[in-house]
């Protein structure tokens, strides 16, 4: 996820990280083919703003590292 | 009243003189929901005011309860706390599960945000998946109406097998409708059976795993098999603990390494993570059939609010004016009521001394009682304002963002982005600072952020900071006082981060924060929290804040010195001026007397008594204060003291523990065991770095 830029959109593949941090990723719904966009990140870069399945979660970079993601089309 | 009628109905007959109260049947409700649902609100509109909070055994989670008589029968509300899930990792959801499996409640009544349905489902499925007859309320119905969500609510309660109902809990829009639903289910005979799908993909290793545990009926009679079932899958560990009482321990255990090894090849992740993906799955599955969102590509409210509030550039300053107004506003305004108490005590402490005679009666019920009951009433102003700005950050969903700006400086020193409130109102007062941390979720960040709240120096520290600073260093006093502050913060910082890397050790909790919409905080709401915060705070501290002044006041006055004693020989002769000069040795290598000593002990009531402790020793006028030039001199002309004594002085008081009013805040927040390693932490540290500041000094040539 953290080679998106503030703005685009993307499909979860999957959480690769398990653990605490996964699971709470999971039970927030970053789940596979869960849509999102990568809203804003903070004035030092960390942590960032994503909206996922209708809204807005902020999470620290070394948990956004745990998402895999693709590229999608807007529209979240 | 409502209950009154309630009972009249339900029987038909005049209840006997004081059982008016009692109602027929008792159901009980626990009110569950993920956080920012409008769940409090809704808690509210169903009991009104029948409510008490404490706490959860052992744990520092709110546990709140509320009353109401509807209908003959009397509803007992136990609002669970806001969780997302129910895993093990966090104490707010083992509190909420534990409530469910061991309370047994009646009904939950599951408070659901209409906007965003699918992630409130799924602490819902878990409910069901508890076996536990649900009510469904589809709260904040008019932001979802507003943003062109339909939801069919009749097509969504076939699909769940739960009532749903939808609910605005700020116009107590079917709150009723709630209560006759959670009738309707508690008179039914037989338990809903709920159906949460895994996918025959995942379905089979459940069914695998339920076999075994079914192998115990008493297990299966304790606990809901299907859900202890999913929960091993999800690796669980205190389901796993469940495990450890079934009989058939070793082949569950078996089995479920198998399944979960299966499930790990099968799906190419964590057997953790598939669980969630799949209930997700189901939740999808339920609302694409009852749900509809029209879409819309307009900019919400929110959206644009959050295009300056939470800005790369913008988003700091504002964040730092908005708490430069409440500190501001708060102990500004906060000083006037403040006066006016401190004068009511004033004046009764004056009434009670020309209306008593003198002797012991007097002086305990002046400078005891009236003293000790004046010093915990006067935070009560500052206790008000703050809570009601805290509430109306939390309310209207800045506060996340705040923490959204500042968790990466934070995180640094292990703490979190919320830890930040809490240590700046630690500049004005420790006892709202340490109240205010309650507002950080995670156990561990909060026992720290409260351990090294009292090092940002509080109001009642800077006194003694500018008699000390006026006297000796009467030219750069404000770049004296300056680095007191400086040095507070920065000790702060390190000492967050020393625990981190010691004794609260451990994996970073996740920071994973929802930012939910704006919304406008009601004044209701409000008022409630504030009421809440001010009637806690009296209970807490007036329970060990006036037993504490009485002590302070016994110490100062016992053992009595004869009849005319002038009052600087009677305090060193007390046993508070015994303790000053037991504390000599410890003091002498950091360069203090048993004068300061004394000082050291009255500081504990409240730190601004340090500079009046002194008045009475170095016999300056009764009423001396940190301005006060007779004081000053009398300072300087003693050879103990010199610019070096002074600033190690003031170092120790910024440091060492702080009054006794922050000490049971902090004590009703982090407990017995966490106090006392900050009390140790506090006076070592002070100690330690004095001396180290005392010495370089004197080697230095000061």
């Amino acid at each position: 996820m953290l080679g998106l830029k503030n703005g685009e959109s993307f499909s979860v593949k999957r959480v690769t990280i398990a653990r605490e941090i996964g699971k709470r990723l999971a039970d927030m719904g970053f789940v596979r083919g869960a849509k999102g966009r990568i809203v804003r990140s903070a004035m030092l870069g960390d942590p960032i703003q994503v909206k996922i399945c209708q809204y807005d979660v902020s999470i620290r970079r070394a948990e956004a590292q745990g998402i895999e993601v693709e590229m999608a089309e807007a529209g979240v | 009243m409502n209950g009154h009628r309630a009972v009249l109905a339900s029987d038909g007959l005049t209840p006997p003189a004081g059982a008016a109260r009692k109602a027929s049947k008792v159901i009980r409700i626990a009110l569950a929901g993920n956080p920012n649902t409008g769940k409090t609100t809704l808690f509210n509109a169903m009991t009104g005011s029948h409510q008490k909070v404490g706490n959860y055994a052992g744990v520092t989670v709110e546990k709140r309860e509320g009353r109401r008589l509807y209908k003959g029968y009397e509803f007992q509300v136990h609002d669970l706390p806001g969780v997302y899930s129910l895993t093990a990792y966090s104490m707010d959801e083992v509190v909420a599960r534990d409530f469910i499996i061991n309370e047994r409640p009646d009904v939950v009544i599951d408070v659901i945000d209409s906007t965003n349905i699918e992630r409130n489902l799924y602490l819902c499925l878990q409910f069901q998946e508890l076996n536990v007859p649900i009510v469904a309320a589809l709260n904040l119905n008019d932001e979802a109406i507003s943003r062109g969500i339909q939801i069919d609510e009749k097509r969504l309660s076939e699909i769940l097998r739960m009532p749903v109902i939808k609910t605005v809990g700020k116009k107590s829009v079917g709150v009723e409708q709630i209560l006759d639903k959670a009738i309707v289910v508690f008179e039914q005979k037989e338990k809903p059976a709920y159906e949460v799908s895994y996918g025959y993909e995942l379905e089979e290793d459940v069914q695998a795993v339920i076999a075994e545990l079914k192998k115990d009926d008493v297990f299966c009679l304790r606990y809901p098999v299907r859900w202890c079932a999913v929960k091993l899958i999800e690796k669980d560990a205190r389901a796993d603990e469940l495990v450890g009482m079934h009989t058939a321990a070793a082949s569950v255990r078996a089995v479920l390494k198998e399944r979960v090894k299966r499930i790990e090849e099968h799906f190419g992740r964590d057997s953790s993570i598939v669980v969630s993906e799949q209930r997700y799955g189901y939740i999808h599955g339920a609302a694409a059939e009852a749900v509809t969102r029209l879409h819309s590509d307009k900019k919400t409210i929110t959206e644009k609010v959050d295009q300056i509030l939470m800005d790369r550039v913008l988003g700091f300053p504002v964040f730092l004016f908005i708490l430069w107004s409440i500190f501001q506003i708060t102990f500004k305004i906060g000083a006037y009521p403040m006066g006016w108490i401190e004068s009511l005590f004033g004046w009764l402490s004056s009434l009670a001394t020309s209306v008593i005679p003198a002797g012991i009666l007097r002086s305990l019920l002046v400078d005891g009682v009236i003293a000790g009951v004046g010093g915990v009433s006067s935070f009560i102003p500052l206790i008000i304002l703050l809570f009601m700005f805290i509430s109306i950050l939390e309310d209207s969903g800045y506060m996340s963002r705040a923490a959204f700006i500042m968790d990466k400086f934070l995180h640094i020193f292990g703490l979190h982005g919320q830890s930040f409130l809490p240590m700046i109102l630690g500049i004005g007062c420790s006892v709202p600072a340490v109240m205010a941390a309650r507002t950080l979720k995670n156990m561990r960040d909060r026992v720290i952020t409260v351990m090294v709240t009292p090092f940002m120096s509080c109001g009642a520290k800077l006194p003694v900071y500018v008699l000390l600073a006026g006297a000796f260093f009467p030219k750069h006093a404000g770049t004296v006082v300056l680095s007191m502050y400086v040095v507070g913060a920065t000790l702060a910082l390190f000492s967050s981060l020393l625990f981190r890397k010691t004794v609260l050790r451990g994996e970073s909790t996740p920071f994973v924060m929802e930012l939910p919409p704006y919304r406008l905080p009601t004044v209701k709401g409000i008022l409630w929290h504030v009421r809440e915060k001010t009637f806690g705070y009296l209970k807490k501290a007036g329970l060990v804040l006036l037993p504490a002044s009485m002590l302070i006041w016994a110490v100062t006055t016992f053992p009595k010195s004869a009849g005319d004693a002038p009052k600087d020989v009677a305090m060193a002769q007390s046993y508070a001026g015994q303790i000053g000069r037991g504390m000599a040795p410890v003091l002498a290598p950091i360069g203090f007397d048993w004068k300061i000593g004394i000082a050291a002990v009255t500081g504990f009531a409240a730190k601004e008594m340090v500079v009046s402790t002194l008045g009475v020793l170095y016999r300056v006028e009764a009423r001396a204060d940190e301005k006060s030039d007779s004081l000053r001199s009398a300072l300087r002309r003693d050879p103990t003291f010199s610019p070096l004594v002074a600033y190690v002085l003031m170092l120790f008081m910024l440091i060492v523990v702080p009054c006794f009013a922050s000490v049971s805040v902090i004590y009703s927040e982090i407990g017995f065991k966490w106090v006392m390693f900050a009390i140790t932490y506090w006076t070592v540290l002070a100690w330690s770095l004095c001396f180290v500041v005392y010495h370089s000094g004197r080697l230095l040539g000061f």
